[in-house]
C-alpha cells in the first residue's frame, strides 16, 4: 500500500506544530490574565468656562470725548507721587500717590492744579500755567518714603515712549493692584527653568484627582515674592479660568504674551482673595 | 549533530511563533495603561498590526491632558531582545518651540537587551540631525546636533557646546 503522506516528514512536522499552538495558548494566557483588551482614548477636557469675561469699556481706538476740567490753581507738585506708569501707543494711564490716596490718572486729567500731559518709561510731565513740570517714578515700595525727584522745565513734555525691552523688569505696587513689566512675564515665559527656580507650585488632590495647585515655597525678594503670593496659597482662578488642570493653566501660559491684565483668585487659609495685576 | 539541529530549530520555530502570536495590540493598549500611570496619553487614530510590528496612525501624544506633540506615523517593531520605535512626521505643539524644534521628519528609539540601561535616540528635522541617548542608570540623557540649521535658533539657548559641536543635556 502506497502512502500518501511522508511518515517521517510527518514525524517532524509534528513536534513544530505543537510549540506554535503551545505559544499560541502562552500568549492567550498573558494576554487573559495580564493584558488589556481596550485601549484608552483620550477625553478632550472641557476646560472649564470662564467665570466672568474681561470686557474693556474704554477701547483704546476711540477715546471718548473728554471735558475740559478747570483747573485749580492750588497746591504744589511736591504732594504728587508717581507710584506707575502704563504707556501705549495712544493711552497713557499713571497712578499716583496724592494726600495718601492713590488715584488713577489718565491724560488731560487733573490733580492739585496739574494737568497730566504724558508720561516716558519712567516719569509723568504735568502742566500748569503753561509750565511743564515732571515727577520720575519711584523706583520700588521699599523706596516710596522717599520723594519724587521733581524737575520743572519750560519744554515741552515729551511724547510717550515704550519701556525697552529687557530681560528683567519690575513689580511695582500701586496700591489697590500690582503692575508688571512686561518684559519681566516675556522672560518667565521663555525661561520656564527661571520660574521654579523663584516658586514652588504643587498640585493639589483630592480623591486622586487634580483639582488645584498650591504654591509651595516663594523665593525671598523675587518677583513672585512681589506679587503678593504667599506659601500655602491655592490658586483657584486667572482671569476667571478655574485653574484645576494642567492644560488650563499650560492654556494661561500659552496666552500670557496678549494679556494685559490679570486678575488671581487665592485661596489663603480660609479667605478667598483677589490679586490684580496689570501687565505694563 | 541531529539533535544541536533539533535545538536550534526549535528555538528558532518557537521565537519566530512569540513574534507572530504575540498579542501585539492588546500589548500596546498595556503600555497605553502603564503610560496613563505617568500622565502620558497616545490617542491614534488607527491601529493596524503587521505580522511583527505595530503602526499607530495619526496619533497625538498628551502629557498631563496637554497635547504636546501629532506624529503622522509610529511604527512599534520588536524582535524581543531589541525593540524600535520609528516616528514620521513628528510636529510638537508652537507652545514648545523653545524648547525642541518644532518639525521632526524621522525619529527613531531604539533599545536593546544586550545595553539594558540605555535607550538611543536618532532624529531627522529640519533642525538638523540629532543623535543621543538615555542613560537610565545614571538618569541623564544627552543629545548630539550635527548639520543644524538656523531653525535651531529658538532652542540654541537650552543648548551647551564641546569640541563635538551643539549638545543638550540633562538629568532626571
Amino acid at each position: 500500500m502506497k502512502h500518501l503522506f511522508k511518515s517521517k516528514f510527518f514525524k517532524q512536522l509534528f513536534p513544530i506544530l505543537i510549540l506554535l499552538i503551545l505559544v499560541k495558548l502562552l500568549w492567550f494566557a498573558v494576554e487573559i490574565i495580564w493584558l488589556s483588551p481596550t485601549g484608552i482614548g483620550h477625553d478632550d477636557e472641557v476646560s472649564g468656562k470662564s467665570l466672568y469675561y474681561r470686557v474693556k469699556l474704554t477701547p483704546n481706538e476711540a477715546p471718548a470725548p473728554r471735558k475740559k476740567q478747570v483747573v485749580k490753581i492750588a497746591g504744589s507738585i511736591k504732594d504728587i507721587t508717581l507710584l506707575a506708569i502704563y504707556n501705549s501707543a495712544d493711552t497713557t494711564v499713571i497712578t499716583v500717590e496724592y494726600k495718601k490716596k492713590t488715584k488713577v490718572l489718565s491724560r488731560g486729567d487733573v490733580i492739585n492744579g496739574f494737568m497730566l500731559e504724558g508720561a516716558g518709561s519712567n516719569f509723568a510731565t504735568f502742566s500748569k500755567d503753561a509750565k511743564t513740570y515732571r515727577i520720575d517714578l519711584i523706583k520700588s515700595k521699599k523706596s516710596s518714603s522717599s520723594r519724587s525727584s521733581i524737575k520743572s522745565t519750560s519744554r515741552p513734555s515729551s511724547s510717550p515712549s515704550r519701556k525697552p525691552a529687557k530681560a528683567e523688569g519690575e513689580v511695582v505696587d500701586a496700591g489697590d493692584h500690582k503692575i508688571v513689566d512686561r518684559s519681566l512675564l516675556d522672560h518667565y515665559a521663555k525661561n520656564i527653568d527661571d520660574i521654579y527656580k523663584n516658586i514652588g507650585i504643587t498640585e493639589v488632590k483630592k480623591n486622586g484627582k487634580l483639582k488645584g495647585f498650591s504654591i509651595s515655597f516663594v523665593r525671598r525678594n523675587s518677583p513672585f515674592a512681589k506679587l503678593g503670593i504667599k506659601r500655602g496659597d491655592v490658586i483657584k482662578s486667572i482671569n476667571g479660568q478655574e485653574i484645576n488642570s494642567y492644560n488650563a493653566a499650560f492654556e494661561m501660559y500659552k496666552n500670557i504674551e496678549n494679556i494685559e491684565n490679570l486678575t488671581m483668585v487665592i485661596q489663603r487659609g480660609k479667605e478667598e482673595m483677589e490679586l490684580e495685576y496689570e501687565i505694563n | 549533530m541531529q539533535m544541536v539541529k533539533n535545538i536550534f530549530i526549535t528555538i528558532i520555530v518557537f521565537w519566530f511563533a512569540l513574534l507572530v502570536f504575540m498579542p501585539k495590540q492588546e500589548l500596546y493598549f498595556t503600555l497605553e495603561k502603564e503610560l496613563l500611570k505617568q500622565d502620558i496619553e497616545i490617542n491614534e487614530q488607527n491601529i493596524e498590526e503587521g505580522l511583527f510590528s505595530l503602526n499607530l496612525i495619526n496619533s497625538e501624544i498628551y502629557v498631563k491632558g496637554i497635547k504636546i506633540a501629532t506624529v503622522e506615523k509610529i511604527n512599534i517593531f520588536t524582535l524581543i531582545f531589541t525593540t524600535n520605535i520609528n516616528m514620521k512626521s513628528l510636529i510638537l505643539d508652537d507652545s514648545l518651540k523653545s524648547f525642541a524644534p518644532k518639525m521632526t521628519d524621522v525619529a527613531n528609539i531604539s533599545y536593546s537587551l544586550f545595553s539594558p540601561f540605555i535607550v538611543n535616540l536618532e532624529a531627522e528635522g529640519n533642525f538638523g540631525l540629532l543623535e543621543g541617548n538615555v542613560n537610565l542608570n545614571e538618569r541623564k540623557l544627552r543629545i548630539d546636533f550635527s548639520e543644524t540649521t538656523k531653525e535651531l535658533d529658538s532652542i540654541r539657548s537650552n543648548l551647551k557646546k564641546d569640541e563635538k559641536g551643539l549638545y543638550y543635556e540633562t538629568s532626571f
